[in-house]
């Protein structure tokens, strides 16, 4: 696992864009952590490495926003998905066979429906400005966030 | 009767000109391209083979599920559209029944399988002894331990055909006597939509394509499944 300390909104982009350049077609990025914490800001940054034109805002109403890119990369938004039904009307499903690059907010609501493989980035509030940000190829508790 | 044919419910995207007993031409591609970027320059081209323009068709005939989402959308909203410009009925077939049809004339008990991830599968069961396939189970989603479950108890061998055929044949061999169905015949195909389509003709009429409509199946894995790695719940 990495772990990454912000202190910004900006420095938070800035590692958001680092962390991209590692990214390959078909990955699967898989946020966890509450409101407020930087997954858009961190995916803003992410943007500026694989869709440089794009304007990144937080999918919540359009469930999955296309940013372009040499390779596609789609923002998703699950906080609203609770059926199996509501997720394969997203396209979802059909998102992961088109060899993009996915970034998903509130993974937890499609645990069970992340395929193999999945990149987990969790970011913590550890004060008004400051945020822990990990990076693996698990799930991770929200209380390992603390624990440092 | 000639029908000009669409199928892009999952990998395949396939274009196919039939009419009675008789395929004119046929284009599928399983290439991982995007169905809405390949399908209509696909069909452009098969018309172009076969010295035929859109206005010669009689009708056009589609999958309406079960499939992708965004597949399914592809395939009949283009038809929807290729019928009203021209002035044509149209129409949808099963997904499922039309892959039967990929062994149409032949003696087989057929069971159609589509990826439908998660570990469940579009599925159904027909059975053909040298005619048109025979209907034995409805179209349905259930999980791989279901129609392990439910094959377990249909006699004889099983031929497995569609893009979940595969998938199946993994979990099912060492329990049930399935068969793979060779390459050639295994994925969906325009063709089979269509003569599935022109024996729906023999009793019934074509649809405006307003009335065409996609078939999703519902998929019952739970909400508790969906969440499965964490055990969370809703925020």
């Amino acid at each position: 696992m990495m772990k990454f300390v912000s202190h910004s909104e900006a420095e938070t982009e800035a590692i958001g864009e680092k962390f991209a350049r590692m990214l390959h077609p078909g990955d699967v990025v898989a946020f966890t952590g509450g409101l407020g914490a930087g997954k858009t800001a961190f995916t803003r940054g992410m943007a500026r490495t694989l869709a440089p034109d794009a304007e990144v805002s937080s999918p919540t109403f359009a469930l999955v926003n296309d940013y372009g890119g040499k390779v596609p990369f789609w923002h998703f938004d699950m906080y609203r998905i609770r059926t199996m039904d509501d997720l394969y009307s997203t396209g979802f499903f059909d998102y992961l066979e088109a060899g993009g690059i996915l970034a998903v907010e509130w993974s937890e609501n499609i645990a069970g429906a992340l395929p193999e493989g999945t990149i987990f980035v969790r970011i913590t509030v550890d004060g008004e400005n400051e945020r822990t940000i990990q990076i693996g190829s698990e799930p991770i508790a929200e209380k390992e966030g603390k624990k440092g | 009767m000639k029908l000009i044919c669409l199928e892009t419910s999952a990998k395949t995207a396939s274009a196919a000109v039939v009419t009675e007993g008789k395929v004119l031409g046929e284009i599928s591609v399983t290439a991982g391209l995007t169905h809405s970027q390949t399908i209509l320059p696909a069909m452009e081209a098969l018309l172009k083979s076969c010295s035929m323009k859109i206005a010669d068709a009689d009708g056009f005939a589609v999958s309406i599920g079960p499939g992708s989402f965004t597949g399914l959308r592809i395939g009949i909203g283009a038809v929807k559209g290729l019928a009203q410009g021209s002035g044509k009925g149209c129409v949808g077939v099963s997904t499922l029944e039309a892959l039967a049809c990929n062994f149409s004339g032949l003696s087989y008990t057929i069971c159609p399988v589509m990826d439908a991830r998660c570990g469940q599968v579009y599925t159904s069961l027909f059975w053909s002894s040298g005619g048109y396939p025979k209907r034995l189970w409805e179209d349905m989603a259930i999980s791989l331990d279901q129609l392990k479950e439910k094959l377990s108890s249909v006699e004889g061998e099983v031929m497995l055909v569609g893009d979940g055929a595969e998938l199946a044949f993994a979990a099912l061999s060492g329990s049930t006597r399935v068969l793979l169905a060779p390459p050639a015949l295994r994925l969906q195909s325009a063709a089979s939509v269509g003569f599935a389509a022109l024996h729906r003709l023999e009793t019934e009429q074509m649809i405006a394509p307003g009335e065409l409509m996609p078939s999703y199946l519902r998929l019952p894995q739970a909400e508790r499944e969906l969440l499965a790695r964490t055990g969370k719940s809703q925020p």
